[in-house]
């Protein structure tokens, strides 16, 4: 071995070496100032959204009880079951295995992942049955992108029979968060879209409470770094009557229509029902998106609540109006009588009465009890238009009732100003013959009518109806009714003719063992004849029937109104659905036959 | 055989003390990385194995390099062997033969060939170009300590373990750099390198590595798989800032974002919880030991020696320099231990060793 060997080629291209590394690591050094330094903000936070999760607390619904307590609208607990794609490591496996699981299509499962946020599980299947969850979890292995959650479901025990009162939930939708309301929820949460559940929502939801909890990367809870209870929403106790929610419902017996029935003394609404319903538990889950799409083209139109949404002719209830408001002014006294020969010839058109023998002399009273025409229309030319219109309104009719429920129509009270503001037109005197039985332009809904019948027997109170009793314990205060100044007389007579129509007149059908029971028979003419004419079927021709009543004459406890689409004459198709429901609510066994035995029809109207 | 008081004074006690040093901070930051758990033995574990490394450092400055030198054919031969062992009886462990097993110490101890193959490659390639007598090589004189180097090289690589099979290519370059070889040859050698590089890409890569290395480019491309050890070590080192989040208290690290948090990321945790001073400290002590490995190569009294300790520094300093890139996300992720500093034993082992053959060299660039 060489004991010198030249190493000064080894020795220069060791600097080489050295500087190179040196020059490596001090760039590593630039770059970590630039990764700590710098941007340590951005990473502080990346780490930061890393380990901490905002896990939301949902408040529980508030439940919705009866007058007495009962249950209407509650939260029961359900089984979701959930898909998280991206944990599945063979999707098409997962899916097939799942489908087979739960008895479902594969087609059907897929739908449901379609339009998603990644890494967020799907629900694929709703409310599922326990079976449904045991035999899941049996397979929890092969399917570990599959998983059950537990959530309140809202549940609605009457099921159809309350559906447009209490309305239903259903996922908030995009144009309702974009609105104020709503600005501060969350995609996917349930709101009340319908009813009650919509009025009271806010109330209803509570207060969300949240845990912001740290996490490690197996998102397995760690630690709890904060924390907010939920406030659960308070309970909301209403006027209605669960029993006679149900028997209301029933007495329908699938005809379309709608009933209301109020405490006359408060207006508190003590059943409502509309039909064709749907069943509110459907929208639950929030997942059914075809059911409102089926729901609100169907021709019976089932989402529409037909007691503050439906706009009908009053026809001869409004007899009402005019006794009330012709008594009133002087114009007639309980005496005073009108030959009714079966027709009036005025403004060169005749006026028919439906009894084309006529009634012949008539007072008041009977003219209400036989719901004479002839006697209503001279009744109209003396008082003229502008004051029906005004007794009309005083009575509550031609604008919304206030109801604690969204969507509330106004109806219509003609007069010649709005002719002359909306159709461009002078009144002609003809109208008012037909106004005077409550034809032509007149549009009311079936809760005015209620409200009426309410007015009428509480002694000229206009009481406002509504839903609630109390919210969380705390009774809801409700104003004094305003007293519409009626004389008490004057009433008094209306409220004896609307007996007789009961006991001897066109309502008999509605008439009640041991309990008199005040009415008025009306038969709305359907007017849309275009619309008969694509259904030409043989009872969408006939006139929509209305009953209003209260019971008993004395101290009344029920006002009622009662319409019956199609049903004919409001003797025949109206009356026995009153008697049905006033049966119910006095506790009577109703009749296997809607008809009282012996009940014969002194007259059929219009 | 005796040693000569004058070669325990010519020790490079820097060296040796930065080396102990680093090795220190590393036991501390395993021990951080996996305080709880069924990881929460490790630090004690690496503790023992520098225990068993240290003694075998002292005992190998006792023989001459140039003994062990003179024996680099013998000893790569049985690197051969101990690779194709490895490779047809090796137990498979995470689809990889790399491990032979040695029985039972605190768990399963297993040594890893590929990390002492490194040695025998330095001692290897030291002894053949300090052999050749030209002032310049050529491509041509290359060829053969290449082809000998690239058979280590591929068997590594077909544990698989690439990035140990890499360290072989700075260890050949430098020193064939030293030795003389031409700046052109160097050019070709690249050439050469890249050719070969892109032909394994093709058929020799397994999926995996490719999706590593494509995640790598864009890391979004899979969040939640290949890129996410990237992206994870990039929060952990960037969120620890300037001063860091404090010794256990780095939450990508304590809460298990971060993968292989105590061997080839520990610099990541280190990063995190004791911020860029701690970073800064940290390469600082590493430039100081491949500085000082490097000057041993300047004051190497022989070729053998200045290659030996050339080639030794040159692998350390590109497991040094890849490790950390990759923790700061600048490389692709690659199983490359931090040497000195990662949990494993046979990296520890082999490291230890290492410095010690540098020391080896300085000690004795005086004696006859």
């Amino acid at each position: 071995m060489r004991i010198y060997e030249d190493l000064r080629v080894v020795q220069t291209r060791v600097g080489i070496l050295q500087s190179l590394v040196a020059g490596l690591i001090v760039l590593l050094i630039i770059h970590f100032w630039t990764l700590q330094v710098v941007r340590a903000k951005y990473f502080r936070a990346l780490a930061e959204n890393n380990r901490s999760r905002l896990v939301t607390l949902a408040a529980p619904r508030g439940p919705l009880l009866d007058r007495n307590g009962r249950v209407l609208v509650e939260n029961r607990p359900s089984f979701n079951v959930l898909l998280t794609p991206e944990d599945a490591e063979d999707l098409d496996g997962t899916v097939a295995k799942l489908g087979r699981t739960l008895g479902m299509g594969e087609a059907q499962l897929r739908e449901r992942l379609v339009r998603r946020a990644q890494f967020r599980p799907v629900v694929v299947k709703a409310d599922a049955p326990l079976a449904d969850v045991a035999a899941l979890e049996a397979r929890r292995v092969e399917l570990r992108a599959v998983s059950v959650e537990v959530v309140p479901l809202r549940s609605y025990p009457l099921a159809a029979a309350a559906a447009h009162a209490l309305g239903r939930v259903g996922e908030v939708t995009e144009r309702q968060l974009q609105s104020p309301e709503f600005s501060d929820l969350q995609q996917g949460a349930l709101v009340g879209q319908a009813g009650l559940e919509s009025q009271y929502n806010r109330s209803l939801m509570g207060k969300d409470g949240y845990r912001r909890v740290i996490v490690n990367s197996r998102g397995l809870e760690v630690a709890e770094a904060d924390r907010r209870s939920p406030v659960d929403g308070p309970s909301l106790t209403l006027t209605l009557d669960s029993h006679l929610q149900a028997a209301m419902d029933r007495a329908f017996a699938g005809r379309a229509g709608s009933a209301v029935a109020l405490d006359p003394q408060t207006g508190e609404i003590l059943a409502m029902t509309s039909t064709p319903a749907y069943d509110p538990n459907k929208f639950s889950t929030g997942i059914e998106p075809a059911l409102w799409g089926r729901l609100s083209t169907d021709p019976g139109t089932p989402l529409v609540n037909r007691v503050i949404q439906g706009q009908y002719s009053p026809g001869s209830t409004f007899k009402l109006v005019m006794a009330t408001a012709a008594l009133e002014e002087g114009i007639i006294s309980p005496d005073t009588t009108f030959y009714c020969p079966g027709y009036l010839s005025v403004y060169n058109t005749v006026f028919r009465c439906h009894k084309a023998s006529g009634h012949g002399v008539v007072n008041v009273h009977q003219a209400l009890a036989l719901s004479c025409n002839v006697f209503f229309y001279q009744l109209g030319m003396r008082l003229e238009i502008n004051r029906i219109a005004a007794y009309a309104k005083r009575l509550g009719l031609g604008a919304p009732t206030g109801i604690d429920l969204p969507y509330e129509a106004g109806g219509l009270i003609p007069s010649p100003e709005w002719k002359l503001r909306v159709q461009k037109a002078p009144w002609y005197g003809g109208e008012t013959v037909s106004v005077s039985i409550g034809q032509g332009q007149v549009n009311v809904t079936p809760l005015q009518m209620a409200r009426l019948a309410a007015v009428i027997a509480n002694g000229g109170k206009l009481v406002r109806p509504h839903l609630v009793r109390s919210r969380g314990g705390q009774p809801v205060s409700e104003e004094a009714p305003p007293d519409q100044g009626f004389k008490p007389q004057v009433l008094q007579v209306v409220r004896s003719g609307m007996a007789a129509v009961v006991a001897e007149g066109t309502g008999g059908r509605a008439r009640l063992p041991g309990i008199v029971v005040c009415g008025k028979t009306g038969s709305a003419q359907v007017v849309a004849k275009s619309r008969f004419d694509k259904t030409p079927t043989l009872t969408s021709v006939l006139p929509h029937g209305w009953f209003v009543a209260f019971a008993p004459a004395e101290n009344p406890r029920i006002a009622l109104a009662v319409l019956v689409e199609h049903g004919g004459s409001g003797g025949e198709g109206a009356a026995p659905v009153a008697h049905e429901i006033l049966a119910a609510f006095f506790g009577l066994k109703a009749p296997t036959e809607p008809g009282v035995a012996g009940v014969t029809d002194p007259e059929t109207e219009d | 055989m005796a040693i000569d008081r004058r070669l325990l004074v010519n020790v490079d006690w820097v060296l040796l003390g930065v080396t102990l040093l680093l090795t220190g901070l590393g036991v501390l930051t395993i021990l951080s990385a996996a305080h709880s758990g069924h990881g929460s033995g490790l630090y004690l574990k690496q503790l023992y194995l520098v225990g068993l490394g240290l003694p075998c450092l002292l005992v190998s400055l006792l023989v001459d390099y140039r003994r062990l030198a003179d024996r680099a054919v013998p000893l790569y031969l049985l690197a051969v062997g101990a690779l194709l062992y490895v490779l047809f009886f090796g137990p498979r462990i995470a689809a990889t033969r790399r491990w032979i097993s040695l029985g039972s110490f605190h768990g399963t101890l297993q040594l890893q060939p590929s990390e002492l193959v490194k040695l025998v490659a330095a001692l290897f390639v030291a002894k053949v170009f300090a052999e050749s007598r030209s002032e310049t090589l050529g491509l041509r004189d290359v060829v053969g300590p290449g082809a000998a180097v690239g058979l280590l090289a591929l068997l590594i690589a077909a544990e698989p373990d690439l990035g140990t099979a890499f360290c072989l290519i700075p260890l050949f370059l430098s020193v064939a750099f030293l030795a003389g070889l031409r700046m052109k040859a160097v050019l070709a050698l690249f050439v050469v390198l890249l050719m070969v590089g892109g032909l394994g890409w093709q058929f020799a890569l397994k999926d995996y590595q490719k999706t590593r290395i494509y995640t790598f480019l864009d890391p979004s491309l899979d969040p939640k798989g290949a890129g996410y050890q990237k992206i994870q070590s990039q929060i952990a080192v960037g969120s620890g800032g300037l001063l860091g989040k404090g010794y256990k208290q780095g939450s990508q690290a304590q809460l298990g974002y971060l993968p292989a948090r105590h061997t080839d990321f520990v610099f990541s945790v280190l990063a995190e919880e004791m911020g860029f001073v701690g970073v800064l400290t940290v390469l600082a002590l590493y430039l100081l030991l491949l500085w000082r490995m490097l000057e041993t190569a300047q004051l190497a009294r022989d070729r053998v020696g200045a290659f030996l300790a050339a080639g030794i520094a040159a692998t350390f300093a590109f497991q040094v320099v890849y490790n950390v890139a990759m923790v700061a996300g600048l490389l692709p992720v690659k199983g490359l231990p931090l040497p000195l500093m990662s949990y494993g034993g046979s990296s520890i082992l082999s490291s230890l060793l290492a410095v010690g053959l540098i020391l080896n060299v300085r000690m004795r660039r005086f004696a006859n």
